[in-house]
Order: C-alpha cells, then structure tokens, then sequence
C-alpha cells in the first residue's frame, strides 16, 4: 500500500490520522485509561441482557400506559441481577435468591449494603451519575454489572 | 442487534492480523497499564468517529466509553483473534450507541451503513500505524513534519522562520522523513492492508 503512495499522498495520510486524534476530547480517552482499574477486580462482568427502555413490547407499553416502569436484568453465568426504579430508589434483586454484599461504585467512591435472604437490595438515592453494582456472594464469588446511566 | 465479525470485515481485511494489537493486548493483560493506555490511545479516535455518527449526548457518549473498555478490559486474555482488534471494538461500539440512543430517544435510531464501519476499522488501523510511525521520528524530523501535515499548512517560509531552516533544504530534508516514515516498523502490519488512498486520485 505506502509503496504507491507518493509523498503527497503520504503527507495527506498522516494530516488525516493527526486531525483522528486531535478530533477526540480528552476526558473521552481518560474514561478509557481509567477502565483499566477493573482489570485486577475479581468479578465476573454481567450482561446487560434487558433494559425496558430499548425493549420494543416494553416500549409499547409504556407508550400506552401513563406510568411506566424502568427495569434493567444483569445476567452473568451463575446469577442475574434484575434491577427496578421506584419512587426514587432503585430495587434490585439477586436471582436465584440469596444473601450477599452489594457495593454501588460511583465516580464519587463506593458505597455497601448488602442484600436479604430473599436476595432483595435497595440503593437509595439511585445515584445521579454512572454506577456500577458488584454483588459479593456468600461462597466468596463476585458478579458485577455494565455501568448504569439512569 | 449484535453485529457479525464477518459484517464488519471488508475484502482486503479478513484475514488480516494487528500485531500491534495483539502484543498490546497481551501486555495488558498481564497487568501492564502502560500496554492498556496505548491501546485506548490507538483506538480512541475510531471509537469517538464511531460515535458520532450517532450524534449522542455528552452523558451518552461518556455511558458508551466506559461500558465499551470495561468490555475490552474483560475479555483481555480471552478475545479469540486478539489481532482484529479494530473489528471486534468497532461492533462492540457500534451495539453500545444502538443501546444507549435507543434507551435515551426511545426511538429507532439511525442505523449507519455496517459497510462505513468496515471502513472505519481499515482507516483506524491505518491512522493508529501512522501516527506511531511519527512518534517514532528522531528529534530531526519531529517539527518538521509536525508543520508539514498541520491543517491549516505552514508555507515553507514560515516553517523556514520557526525551525531556522534554509527554505532550499526544507524539500529534501521532508523526503529524507517520509522516507524514514515509509521504512518505520510501525508501518511494518500495514503492508498486506488495503485501503483507498487518502486525498483522492488525482489521475481518476
């Protein structure tokens, strides 16, 4: 390929690859580098696997009722955790049901609470940014969620 | 709504292998961070065109950027072609911006043509290479050709003033560096890509 190109093509080539990157806000690369810091975080990453706001029949029923309910499934091998917005808390829950620690990491830190027997968790207030909940079973394993935007 | 490898491969790509992303990706791996932000470094800018196109919020856009790499950070040591790289971050951006444009518009978005992001992974590869051949210059070439590839262009008697160069030897002295830049080992992947020449051909 660069063997026919000739220096003005070449140059052009190289104007085109600097004005990629310079396109680029920084804090869009630093999100990426900061990715990094769940490589040593022992948990499985859950699929986002539903989420009531790109449904197409959850859609239609929201557009044909007046309140409609906000609800996200995280499924991993082991467990799903299935999450829900009401009145202003999210209420998630462990499936199959089961106790366990629940951490909700923001930008801001990361808070613990933990979930019941009937694996039922309440994170109140849901948090105004991206977060992400990393549910620590009783046997010692971890399961994690995508990050969340609600 | 997951899009097949083989969607986003265009004639002239399949098959083809990034070492770069491949040792890359091994580094990272094994715990080397500096590995980690060269990849990110690389791959931004396609997965920022990517976006664009979607033309997402600046919270959506932040909700793609980290969902994508904590993807990408998962499956290091697992992905099954490490070396298409390019590809397989080029659909896992792609599904992200459907999911999060649907989730915030409640609406079919604009689904953009799979055959522009083939495209989009040839020309990422393409750039990334390129931009580490610069990076690999000597400190003789380095303004030089910074000057020479900046948009808007420098003349050659405004690059002559800024480097004290004597504008007769600034013509050979841009061949010696593009010279260097064509015999770069960062280009060494690049030799078996296809791809359209930039800026058009003047003979079509």
């Amino acid at each position: 390929m660069l063997e026919d190109w000739d220096d003005e093509q070449l140059l052009a080539a190289l104007g085109e690859a600097i004005k990629a990157r310079a396109a680029v806000p920084s804090w869009f690369v630093q999100t990426g580098k900061n990715a990094y810091a769940w490589h040593n975080i022992d948990a499985e990453l859950a699929q986002l696997t539903y989420d009531s706001r790109t449904d197409a029949d959850a859609m239609a029923v929201a557009r044909s009722e007046t309140a409609s309910i906000l609800a996200l499934t995280f499924t991993s091998a082991h467990l799903s955790i299935e999450l829900e917005v009401a009145d202003g808390s999210l209420l998630g829950q462990v499936v199959p049901p089961q106790a366990g620690t629940l951490e909700t990491h923001t930008k801001a830190g990361i808070t613990t609470s933990s979930a019941d027997e009937a694996g039922f968790f309440t994170v109140r207030p849901i948090p105004p940014g991206p977060f992400l909940l990393r549910f620590g079973t009783t046997d010692g394993a971890y399961v994690m969620t995508g990050w969340i935007t609600l | 709504m997951g899009l097949k490898a083989s969607r986003i491969r265009v004639p002239g790509l399949a098959g083809h292998d990034d070492p770069a992303a491949a040792a890359l990706c091994t580094r990272a791996a094994a715990g080397d961070q500096g590995a980690w932000d060269e990849v990110v470094e690389r791959y931004a800018p396609m997965v920022w065109s990517i976006c664009t196109r979607f033309r997402l919020s600046d919270r959506d856009l932040e909700d793609v950027a980290q969902n994508v790499w904590l993807l990408l950070v998962d499956q290091l040591g697992k992905l099954p072609e490490p070396a298409a790289l390019a590809a397989w971050l080029a659909a896992t951006t792609r599904r992200e911006c459907l999911r999060v444009a649907t989730a915030s518009r409640g609406l079919e978005p604009l689904e953009p043509d799979a055959r522009v992001t083939g495209e989009e992974v040839i020309m990422a590869e393409r750039n990334a290479a390129l931009r580490a051949a610069l990076a690999e210059l000597p400190a003789s070439c380095q303004p030089l050709m910074d000057m020479l590839v900046s948009d808007p262009p420098y003349s050659y008697a405004q690059i002559s003033t800024a480097l004290g160069i004597p504008v007769e030897c600034i013509g050979p002295r841009r061949a010696r560096c593009l010279e260097r830049i064509r015999e770069s080992s960062a280009l060494l992947g690049l030799a078996d890509i296809g791809g359209n020449r930039p800026g058009g051909d003047p003979g079509a």
